[in-house]
């Protein structure tokens, strides 16, 4: 594992790449913490963060998407694959080098609060919670991003993808405000997801049985369930999409409370992504 | 030492490995000659442990692909059809990772770097780009890789692509050096070199096994007739005659003479009998000098599309019949 994770941090500062990311990432957070701290006089790191939230559409996709996609493509996964180490430890090295990259960046944000207790009081408590929040929230999209680059051969492929689903989150919040709420819409629009899930699924397995039946089965659940207990869809479909919208979690840790619940959901999406990726690696060996 | 048992694999409908077993003892050369699309490359990323068998497995040094990977993985030195090399690292980078991602012991790390550079010729480009290099080299850097850590399997799919003929020489006696200590798997779509390397050549087709054998062996196989070219000075009824007379002479065949007054044919004789003799005292007392005389054992490359391109049912039929000749 510290074999791939020398080579890589070695591919991503021998090359622009890394140099870039770092670059980007500290001008664009120095610019908002200029113009909200310094300018503004706001002594929270939180606001400036936020705003900060929106280069990761740009940033997550340029470190991401050589990772798996390059390897793929130039038939080097076959070196790594048929070495004695495991694919969980390959990935695994990959993940560390892109958080550690990412580290990287925050430990140059960290020092930003410091500068402003220079100007006044300053709560380094609030300011270190959110932070992490942002670090988690850059972890967990680092994973989207791997994932995604696992499953593809293209670099351009992976980065327009995962530009696109971070974009996605990212706006997941305006688009809730527009869902609606009532019961009978909130069940055809399950009813939609379940029949699309089904079609999905048959695409991946080829099985008719199953998918037809998850499908069947999951249809017939949503409609006992309207009609017995039509609250049970009372602003479910808000809840529902709400759930993927990684960037409202991240308003938790600038409230300076450190959330559990919000920690939780990022580390489970990191974990989520990085198994998803062992996966799919794997299930390509054996398809 | 490798044990290859009933290896299947399917992509969806199509079967690209059929059943295939064989096993390789220590210190042999095995060549693995079929046409392109036979399953070369699958086989050996099966045998790797680079992708997965629908059925059937694969035992490495006692350890069994799928059951035990990361040990069995440990005695594989693997360069796959595409040398997997990385464009942005020089080849001293290069090899040190690779030799990082074997575990090979960190003293003995630098020796066997050097070591592997030397055999396969690369030291002089060792601190140069990956990208820079020619595909003879690139080759020479995975042919490198493969054996750095002195793996007890070697594995190489088409080693000898993208070299010049003085580097194909070189690493083909490297090869040869190498099954010194190691068993080597080759495949290869130059039937010569496998016939001057290998110990023993397995022909597929289709995913199926064609034919086992030393190389020199497998010509007897389907050599039922040895053939002989004459080109003799004279006019055809004598020099019909004359070979006709010839005890052991079973066929002949005449072929248009590009020399005015010649005849070309070719005389076949069952096996037992050495013909050369007669057929040289009869032309002699017919007068009907001979111009030329050539015999025709059957090359590897006969052989080779004679088994790949016969439907499968044929083939398995004559495959028996020349086994009973044996």
């Amino acid at each position: 594992m510290l074999a791939i994770y020398k080579k890589e941090m070695r591919s991503y500062f021998t090359s622009i790449i890394g140099y870039l990311f770092l670059g980007f990432f500290l001008v664009v957070s120095g610019i908002y913490h200029v113009v909200y701290n310094m300018v503004s006089g706001y002594s929270d790191i939180a606001y400036a963060l936020s705003g900060v939230v929106m280069v990761f559409i740009l940033l997550v996709p340029m470190l991401t998407m050589r990772l798996m996609a390059e390897e793929n493509r130039q038939k080097t996964d076959q070196l790594l694959f048929t070495s004695p180490l495991s694919i969980t430890q390959i990935i695994l090295g990959k993940y560390f080098v892109v958080i550690t990259v990412l580290a990287l960046a925050m430990v140059v944000v960290c020092i930003y609060p410091l500068v402003l207790t220079e100007y006044g009081t300053v709560n380094l408590v609030y300011a270190y919670t959110s932070v992490l929040g942002f670090y988690l929230l850059g972890c967990a999209y680092m994973a989207i991003g791997l994932f995604i680059s696992a499953v593809t051969e293209s670099q351009v492929f992976a980065a327009i993808v995962t530009f696109v689903v971070i974009l996605i989150t990212c706006l997941m919040d305006g688009i809730v405000g527009i869902m609606p709420t009532d019961n009978k819409s909130a069940w055809v629009i399950f009813a939609i997801l379940v029949l699309v899930l089904a079609i999905v699924l048959y695409a991946m397995m080829r099985n008719a049985v199953v998918s037809v039946g998850i499908g069947l089965v999951g249809e017939v659940v949503l409609a006992v369930l309207y009609f017995v207990n039509p609250s049970f869809y009372d602003s479910s479909v808000t809840n529902f999409f709400g759930w993927f919208s990684v960037v409202s979690r991240f308003d938790q840790f600038t409230t300076g409370i450190l959330d559990l619940s919000s920690v939780i959901y990022y580390l489970s999406l990191c974990v989520l992504f990085v198994f998803l990726t062992i996966q799919a690696i794997k299930k390509r060996r054996w398809s | 030492m490798i044990e290859v048992k009933n290896l299947v694999k399917k992509y969806g409908d199509h079967v690209a490995v059929d059943h295939l077993s064989f096993t390789v003892e220590r210190g042999q050369i095995l060549g693995f000659l079929g046409p392109n699309g036979a399953g070369k490359s699958t086989t050996m990323n099966m045998i790797t442990g680079y992708i997965s068998a629908t059925e059937g497995t694969v035992i490495i040094n006692g350890h069994d692909i799928y059951d035990e990977p990361e040990e069995a993985k440990k005695s594989i030195g693997y360069l796959p059809e595409l040398p997997p090399v990385y464009p942005d690292m020089t080849v001293r980078e290069y090899l040190n990772f690779v030799a990082d991602i074997k575990k090979v012991d960190r003293k003995r790390k630098d020796y066997m770097i050097k070591d592997a550079m030397k055999k396969t010729k690369v030291e002089d480009v060792s601190e140069r780009l990956i990208k820079h290099l020619s595909k003879g080299y690139k080759q020479r850097v995975g042919l490198a890789q493969a054996i750095l850590g002195y793996p007890e399997v070697i594995i190489l799919d088409e080693p000898t692509v993208g070299l010049d003929p003085m580097q194909i020489i070189e690493i083909r006696d490297l090869i040869k050096d190498l099954a010194k200590e190691h068993t080597v798997i080759l495949s290869s779509h130059i039937l010569s070199e496998v016939s001057a390397v290998c110990d023993s050549v397995l022909i597929i087709n289709k995913g199926k096994l064609v034919l086992q054998d030393a190389p020199d062996m497998i010509s007897k196989h389907l050599n039922k007739k040895d053939g002989l070219h004459l080109v003799v000075k004279g006019a055809k009824a004598d020099v019909d005659a004359a070979i006709a007379a010839v005890p052991g002479v079973i066929q002949r065949e005449y072929e248009e003479a590009k020399e005015a007054g010649t005849v070309k044919v070719t005389v076949y004789s069952d096996s037992e009998s050495d013909i050369r003799e007669g057929i040289f005292y009869a032309l002699s007392d017919a007068k009907c000098p001979i111009f030329d005389m050539q015999s025709t054992t059957m090359s590897l490359e006969d052989i080779f599309l004679e088994v790949t391109k016969e439907e499968p049912k044929k083939r398995r039929s004559k495959k028996k019949t020349a086994k009973e000749e044996n």
